[in-house]
C-alpha cells in the first residue's frame, strides 16, 4: 500500500464525483419537462385558475434561473457553483434553498436508515453465517425460514400489514410522521422518545425484511468459503471448530458483504422513498421523489450531488480498506 | 435422481413451490377467462365464493383472472431485468477483475456512476420521453436498464479474492488465457454465488418493478402483481377489511421468492457437496 | 503488529472502517435544528387538528413560505388562514362578506371602481391598516406581472390603484373591468390576498419569505399567529384580539390552537379519524366512509352520515377530447364516444354510487341555477348524458366508420383508438372503468397516469384526457372564457381552452359577456343561452361527473361544521374561505 496509490484512488474518486454529477446535470434536462411550468400547471390546476399568461410566467422564471440559456453554459455555472458548495434554490419551492432543504431531511433518514440497515447488517450477517455453520443451533431451523419469507414481502406491504396490525388494531404505536402533533422539536427526554416511538414502524419493517436478505448473502458466500482449502487443512489441524468458523470463515466470507453494506449506505435514499412516502416520514427519500416528480433540476441535483459524495467517500475508504480486510489482496502490482 | 432429490430437500421445495405456481399459471390460463383481468368485468367487492374463488375487487375484476394473467407479467420483468443484470454484470465484473487496470477502473466508474443515478429518476424520464402510455415490456427494460449495476459491484469484489488465489496462479502458469480462466477455472468457482446473485437480481427486479408500480407510475392497465398492490393502496383496502383482495398477491408473491430461495438454497447444495454433511 | 507489517491489526480496521464510512454520511446529523419559540400548553379540546391537502408526500416542503406571492408557496396550505381579502363569498350561501373592505362603487363604464376600507383595522404588529396597503397590493401586481400571481390579471386590467385617503381606494382600470372586485373576493381557489406595505415595501416578493418569529412575521390582520412551522406541521395560535371580533362582524374563534398535518394516505387519514387523533380528515374515497362512521360514530360529513359523503365542488369532471386530432375534431365523434358512455356506471362503479352526473362544465350552484333553466330544452334535444351505444354506432356509420368484428374501423381502415390520459383521484378512480366502457363499444381505449399530466394536457399533447377545471360559481363568464379561442374585449388575454375547440361567433359572445354587469341576471341568460346554443352541438368535451369533496368531520370535540341543512361555506381547509369555518365551529 502506497501513498501514491491513495492519490490516484483519491484522483479517481474526484473524477467519478465529477461524471456522476455531470450525468445527473443532463438526465433531468432530457426529458424536456421544464420544471417551472410543470409547478405553475400543477397550481393552476390545483387551485381552478384559468391560468391565463402561464407562458409568460415561465418565461420570466426560466431567465430567473437561467434555464434560458445555452445548455454549456448552464451546465459551467452549476460546475462553479457546487464547487463553491452552493446547490442553488429549489425550483418548484423557490425561494427554498437546496441545501436548507436537504439539510432538514437529511437527519431522519440517516437515523431512520442509516441505523436500520447497519442493524439488520450486523443481524442478518451474523444469522447468515451461523445458518452455514454445522454447529448451529437447532432453534435457528425455525428462525430463518419467516425471515425469508418476509424478505420475500416489500417493505410498503409488510409496512401497511404491521400498521394495521399494530397501529389500526393495537393502536399502540403513532400512524405517521416523525413526532406527534403539536410536539416541540427539541433535544428533550420526552421529545426524542416520541421520535423513538414514530420510528418504530418503519424500522421494524425495513429490518424485519432486510434480515433475510443479508442472511441469504452471509449464508451462500460462507458455504464458498467453507469449501476452500485452508477451510479444510484448518479442520485437518485439528482446529476447533468454533475458531475455524469465526477465524477462517466468517472473517473471509464478511468482505464481499461489507461491499454491499457501504453500497446499501450509499442507496438508502433511493430506496428509502416508498417507507419514508408510507409513513409519512420527513426524510430525504421522499423528498427525491418529489424533486423528480416536479422534474425540479436543482434540487433533484442538490440531492444526488451529496449521495454522490457519501458513496463515493464510502467506496474510496472501502478500497483503501481491502487490503487490511483481507491481505490475499495487493494493490502493490498496481 | 429422485433419491437424491429426497436428500436434497431445499431443491425439492424450491421446485415444489415453483412448480406449483406454473402450474397455476398454466391451469389457469387453460381454464380462467383473462379478460376478466379488467375492470367491470364481474360483480364488484365479493369475497372468495364458488364463483369468484380469489373474490372480486372494487371495479369488478376477478382476481383470480388478475392472478393467472398477472402473475406471468411480473415474472417477465423480473427475469427478463435478472438475468440482463447478472448475464451483464458478470461478465463486467469478470472482465475488470481479472484485467484490472484500466479495464478495471473504466468498469468500475462506470458501475460507480451509475449507481448515483436514482432509478426513479431514469423511470420517469422514460415514461415522460416516450409520450404514450407505459407497458409491461417497457416497464422490463426500464428495470433491466439498472439492474446489472450492483450484481458488476459485488461480483467483482468476489472475483478479487478468488484471482489471488493458488489454484488461478497454477492455471496461468499453465498458460491458460485470460477468458479461459474466467470461464475455466473463477466461474465454477462462483456459481453458488453467481446462482445467489441471479436470485438476488430477479427478486430485486421484481420489487423494483412493484414498487414502482405501487407508487403508480406502472402500466395502469396491466393486471401485474404490483399494479393489483397499487389498487389496494389506493383504495384502502386494508382497512376496508376487504382481505381477499391483498391475500391473493400477498400469497403469490410469497411463493414467487420462497420458491426462488429454496431453489438457491438447493443449488448451493449441489455446487458444494460438503454442505450436504450438514443438512 | 500484523503480518502485512502494519501498524493496526485487521479488527481494528474492520469496525473502524465501518464507522468510517457510516460517518462520511453523518455530518448533516450535526446540522442545528432551527431555534423555535417555545410553544405554550393549550388544552387539546381547545385545538382543531386537520389533515391538509397539499402536502408533498407527507410533508409541508413550504413551512417558511409566509408570503403568498412567493413563487413556492400555496394559499391551499394555510396562507388562507392567516390573510384577509377585502370581501369573502360563500357560493352555497350567495353571499357576499364585505370584509377589509366596507364598499364599493363601479363608475357606469367599469372604468373605475372606488373601494371604501374599514377604519381602525390594525396589523398584527400594531400598524394601522389602511388603504395605502390595498394599493400598494394592487399597484405592485400590476408591476410584478408575470412574476407574481394574479399579477398577470392585474396588470391586464389596472391602470392605477391610488389612495386618495386613508380609506378609500379609486381603481382605474385600462379595459371595462366588472368583474375586478368579485375577482379579489376570496372563494374557493381565487382571490387577492391584501399585504402590509410597511413590511412588503422594498422587499422582492418573489423570494420573500415572510417568516420570521423574532420579528412577529409574518405580519397579518387576521386572528391566526404561525407560532411553529417544519416539515410535520404547521401551527396556528389565536391571538388574543382582533378587529372583526371587536366589530361583530364574526365571533371570536372558540378555536385556540389550530395544527395542520400533512396528508400522507386515504388509510392514515381514516385510521386518524376513527381514533380521534383528527378533527378534520384529509380527503378520502366514498368506500372508506361506511368503515370510519362503523368505527367512531362522532364522525359525520357535509351530508351527514349518508352518500355522497361531501359537497359538489366547483368543477365538474369532463373527458377532454382534443378537438385538433383526427378524427376527434368531428363533433360526430365526440357525441358517439359520449354516447357510448354510461355515466351510471361510473358513478356506481368509479364511486360506489356516491356521486352525481353532470350536464354542463359548471357546478349546480344556487346562483348559477338560473343559467341551467334557461338552457333545459336545449339540454333535452342535445342531451350530454344519454347513454345510448345505437345512437353512437349510427353516427360513426355515418361517417364512413366500419366494424371489423367488435372493432370500430376508421373510414381508413384502422382501428379507432383513445389513448386517454388521468392524474389525481380522478384518473384511477373512474379512468379504467371509462377505458373497459368503451372497448365494449368497438373502441381501443386505453388509460395511463402519466407523472407529467398537466404539461402533455397543457400542451395539447394528448388524445383524450380525464379531467376538470375550475369556472364559474355564480355567473357563466368563466366557465364560457374556458372555451374561448380568441378575446377582443381583452387585449392580450391569454386563454387556456384546453379542448383546443374554436368558433368565432362563440368567441363573440364571451367578449359580451365579459363587459356585461355581472348582477345583470336577464342579460347574462340571453347570452348564455346563445353562447350554448354553439356550444352543445358541437361538444367540445364529453360531460361525465360532479366532483365531490368528501371529507371526514369529527363532533367529538367541535361541533357546527358546515352541512347540508347548515350549508354556510363550503368546507375545505384549502379553500380561501376556510376562516369562516373555524370561526363558527363550536366546542362540544
Amino acid at each position: 500500500m502506497s501513498l501514491l496509490y491513495i492519490a490516484r484512488r483519491f484522483g479517481v474518486l474526484l473524477v467519478i464525483i465529477w461524471l456522476a454529477a455531470t450525468l445527473n446535470f443532463f438526465l433531468p434536462r432530457l426529458s424536456g419537462d421544464d420544471p417551472v411550468r410543470n409547478k405553475l400547471l400543477e397550481q393552476a390546476s390545483l387551485g381552478g385558475y384559468a391560468q391565463a399568461g402561464i407562458e409568460d410566467m415561465v418565461k420570466v422564471y426560466q431567465k430567473q434561473f437561467g434555464l434560458d440559456r445555452p445548455l454549456y453554459e448552464q451546465y459551467l455555472t452549476y460546475i462553479e457553483n457546487v464547487a463553491h458548495g452552493d446547490l442553488n434554490y429549489s425550483i418548484a419551492n423557490y425561494p427554498r434553498t437546496v441545501v436548507a432543504m436537504i439539510g432538514e431531511a437529511l437527519p431522519w433518514t440517516i437515523g431512520l436508515l442509516g441505523l436500520t440497515t447497519v442493524i439488520s447488517f450486523a443481524l442478518g450477517t451474523f444469522l447468515g453465517a451461523l445458518l452455514a455453520w454445522p454447529g448451529a443451533p437447532r432453534w435457528l431451523q425455525w428462525v430463518m425460514p419467516p425471515l425469508w419469507a418476509l424478505h420475500a414481502i416489500p417493505f410498503f406491504l409488510l409496512g401497511l400489514v404491521l400498521m394495521w396490525l399494530l397501529a389500526f388494531q393495537a393502536q399502540i404505536l403513532p400512524i405517521f410522521g416523525g413526532y406527534s402533533p403539536g410536539a416541540k422539536p427539541g433535544w428533550t427526554p420526552g421529545f426524542i422518545l416520541d421520535v423513538l416511538r414514530h420510528a418504530v414502524l418503519p424500522s421494524l419493517s425495513i429490518i424485519l425484511v432486510s434480515v433475510g436478505g443479508w442472511a441469504l448473502a452471509m449464508r451462500g458466500m460462507m458455504v464458498t468459503t467453507m469449501g476452500e482449502d485452508y477451510v479444510t487443512f484448518a479442520e485437518a489441524k485439528g482446529l476447533r471448530s468454533l475458531s475455524i468458523f469465526t477465524r477462517y470463515c466468517m472473517r473471509n466470507a464478511i468482505l464481499p458483504q461489507t461491499t454491499a453494506l457501504a453500497l446499501a449506505l450509499g442507496q438508502i435514499l433511493s430506496g428509502a422513498v416508498l417507507v419514508e412516502v408510507i409513513f409519512g416520514y420527513p426524510g430525504l427519500g421522499a423528498l427525491l421523489f418529489q424533486a423528480i416528480q416536479e422534474n425540479d433540476f436543482f434540487l433533484i441535483q442538490g440531492i444526488v450531488f451529496t449521495v454522490i459524495v457519501g458513496l463515493g467517500f464510502a467506496t474510496f475508504l472501502l478500497d483503501i480498506l481491502y487490503p487490511w480486510l483481507d491481505p490475499r489482496i495487493s494493490y502493490r502490482r498496481g | 435422481m429422485r433419491r437424491y432429490l429426497r436428500r436434497n430437500t431445499s431443491l425439492m421445495v424450491g421446485l415444489v413451490l415453483l412448480g406449483l405456481l406454473a402450474l397455476f399459471m398454466i391451469v389457469g390460463a387453460l381454464t380462467v377467462d383473462t379478460s376478466n383481468a379488467q375492470a367491470l368485468s364481474v360483480p364488484a367487492l365479493q369475497p372468495p365464493s364458488w364463483d369468484y374463488p380469489f373474490g372480486t375487487d372494487r371495479q369488478g375484476r376477478d382476481l383470480l383472472a388478475v392472478m393467472v394473467a398477472g402473475t406471468p407479467l411480473t415474472l417477465r420483468i423480473g427475469f427478463i431485468a435478472g438475468f440482463f443484470g447478472v448475464g451483464i454484470g458478470a461478465v463486467l465484473a469478470f472482465t475488470a477483475a481479472y484485467y484490472r487496470g484500466w479495464v478495471d477502473t473504466v468498469i468500475r466508474g462506470v458501475a460507480d456512476i451509475g449507481l448515483t443515478v436514482p432509478g426513479l429518476l431514469v423511470l420517469i424520464i422514460i415514461a415522460v420521453s416516450i409520450k404514450s402510455l407505459l407497458t409491461v415490456n417497457e416497464m422490463a427494460l426500464i428495470v433491466a436498464s439498472l439492474a446489472w449495476l450492483n450484481p458488476t459491484r459485488t461480483i467483482r469484489s468476489q472475483v478479487l479474492t478468488l484471482r489471488e488465489r493458488g489454484f488461478v496462479e497454477i492455471a496461468r502458469l499453465n498458460g491458460l488465457s485470460g477468458p479461459e480462466i474466467i470461464f475455466q477455472e473463477l466461474m465454477p468457482n462462483l456459481l453458488p454465488y453467481l446462482a445467489a446473485t441471479l436470485v438476488a437480481s430477479v427478486s430485486s427486479a421484481i420489487l423494483a418493478s412493484v414498487g414502482l408500480e405501487v407508487l403508480g407510475l406502472g402500466p395502469v392497465e396491466a393486471p401485474t402483481l404490483g399494479m393489483t398492490l397499487y389498487w389496494v393502496n389506493f383504495n384502502a383496502a386494508i382497512i376496508n377489511g376487504w382481505w381477499w383482495w391483498w391475500l391473493a398477491p400477498l400469497v403469490v408473491i410469497l411463493v414467487v421468492f420462497l420458491g426462488l430461495f429454496f431453489l438457491t438454497v438447493g443449488l448451493d447444495e449441489i455446487a458444494n457437496p460438503r454442505l450436504r454433511r450438514a443438512a | 503488529m500484523t503480518k502485512d507489517g502494519l501498524p493496526v491489526d485487521r479488527r481494528t480496521v474492520l469496525t473502524g472502517g465501518l464507522a468510517t464510512a457510516a460517518s462520511v454520511m453523518l455530518p448533516a446529523t450535526v446540522i442545528p435544528a432551527p431555534a423555535l419559540a417555545d410553544l405554550p400548553q393549550i388544552p387539546r379540546e381547545k385545538t382543531m387538528v386537520l389533515i391538509g391537502i397539499n402536502a408533498r408526500d407527507g410533508r409541508w416542503v413550504d413551512y417558511e413560505l409566509w408570503n403568498p406571492y412567493a413563487i413556492g408557496s400555496n394559499h391551499q396550505n394555510g396562507i388562507n388562514l392567516i390573510y384577509e381579502p377585502l370581501a369573502y363569498y360563500s357560493a352555497f350561501a350567495n353571499k357576499m362578506y364585505m370584509w377589509l373592505a366596507e364598499g364599493y362603487e363601479y363608475a357606469p363604464d367599469f372604468k373605475k371602481l372606488t373601494i371604501k376600507t374599514r377604519p381602525g383595522i390594525t396589523w398584527s404588529d400594531g400598524t394601522p391598516f389602511s388603504a395605502e396597503d390595498v394599493a400598494y397590493t394592487f399597484n405592485t401586481l400590476r408591476d410584478l406581472g408575470p412574476k407574481a400571481k394574479w399579477g398577470i390579471d392585474v396588470n391586464q386590467a389596472l391602470q392605477e390603484a391610488v389612495a386618495t385617503d386613508p380609506n378609500t381606494v379609486v381603481m382605474t382600470f385600462k379595459i371595462p373591468s366588472p368583474r375586478f372586485f368579485f375577482f379579489t373576493t376570496y372563494k374557493f381557489d381565487i382571490g387577492v390576498p391584501i399585504v402590509p406595505k410597511h413590511i412588503f415595501q422594498g422587499q422582492d416578493w418573489p423570494s420573500f419569505k415572510h417568516f420570521d418569529a423574532a420579528k412577529g412575521w409574518p405580519v397579518t390582520t387576521g386572528p391566526w399567529k404561525v407560532a411553529e412551522a417544519s416539515l410535520q406541521q404547521k401551527v396556528f395560535d389565536r391571538r388574543d384580539r382582533w378587529w372583526a371580533a371587536e366589530r361583530k362582524l364574526a365571533p371570536m374563534p372558540e378555536i385556540l390552537r389550530s395544527i395542520w398535518l400533512p396528508f400522507v394516505a386515504e388509510q392514515q387519514s381514516a385510521q386518524a379519524m376513527i381514533t380521534n387523533q383528527v378533527d378534520m380528515g384529509g380527503v378520502i374515497q366514498p368506500a372508506t366512509f361506511p368503515t370510519v362512521i362503523r368505527q367512531n360514530a362522532k364522525i359525520t360529513t357535509y351530508t351527514g352520515q349518508q352518500p355522497p359523503y361531501g359537497y359538489v365542488d366547483w368543477w365538474p369532471i369532463s373527458l377532454y377530447l382534443n378537438n385538433e386530432d383526427k378524427p376527434y375534431d368531428d363533433r360526430d365523434v365526440r357525441w358517439a364516444i359520449s354516447h357510448y358512455i354510461d355515466r351510471k356506471q361510473i358513478v356506481d362503479v368509479g364511486y360506489l354510487g356516491a356521486a352525481s352526473v353532470s350536464s354542463l362544465p359548471m357546478p349546480p350552484y344556487p346562483p348559477l341555477q338560473p343559467y341551467f333553466d334557461v338552457v333545459k330544452d336545449l339540454l333535452a334535444k342535445h342531451d350530454t348524458l344519454a347513454f345510448d351505444p345505437k345512437k353512437g354506432d349510427a353516427l360513426l356509420e355515418a361517417k364512413g366508420f366500419k366494424k371489423s368484428g367488435d372493432a370500430w374501423m376508421k373510414p381508413d381502415g384502422s382501428p379507432l383508438t383513445l389513448e386517454i390520459i388521468g392524474f389525481g383521484g380522478s384518473g384511477p378512480a373512474i379512468g379504467p372503468v371509462l377505458s373497459q366502457m368503451l372497448k365494449r363499444r368497438g373502441v381501443a381505449a386505453s388509460i395511463g397516469l402519466p407523472p407529467n399530466f398537466d404539461d402533455r394536457f397543457q400542451k395539447g399533447q394528448y388524445t383524450g384526457a380525464i379531467y376538470g377545471h375550475g369556472g364559474s360559481i355564480r355567473e357563466p363568464y368563466d366557465t364560457l372564457r374556458l372555451y374561448q379561442g380568441k378575446s377582443i374585449a381583452v387585449p392580450g388575454a391569454h386563454l387556456v381552452n384546453f379542448s383546443r375547440w374554436r368558433n368565432t361567433d362563440f368567441d363573440k359572445i364571451v367578449d359580451e359577456v365579459y363587459i356585461t354587469d355581472p348582477t345583470n341576471v336577464p342579460k347574462l341568460k340571453d347570452l348564455f343561452r346563445a353562447a350554448m346554443e354553439i356550444w352543445l352541438p358541437d361538444l367540445p368535451d364529453v360531460q361525465l361527473v360532479q366532483n365531490y369533496h368528501r371529507i371526514p368531520l369529527n363532533t367529538m370535540r367541535w361541533t357546527n361544521w358546515p352541512g347540508t341543512d347548515n350549508a354556510y361555506i363550503n368546507t375545505a381547509s384549502w379553500h380561501l374561505t376556510f376562516p369562516l369555518v373555524l370561526w363558527n365551529l363550536k366546542p362540544a
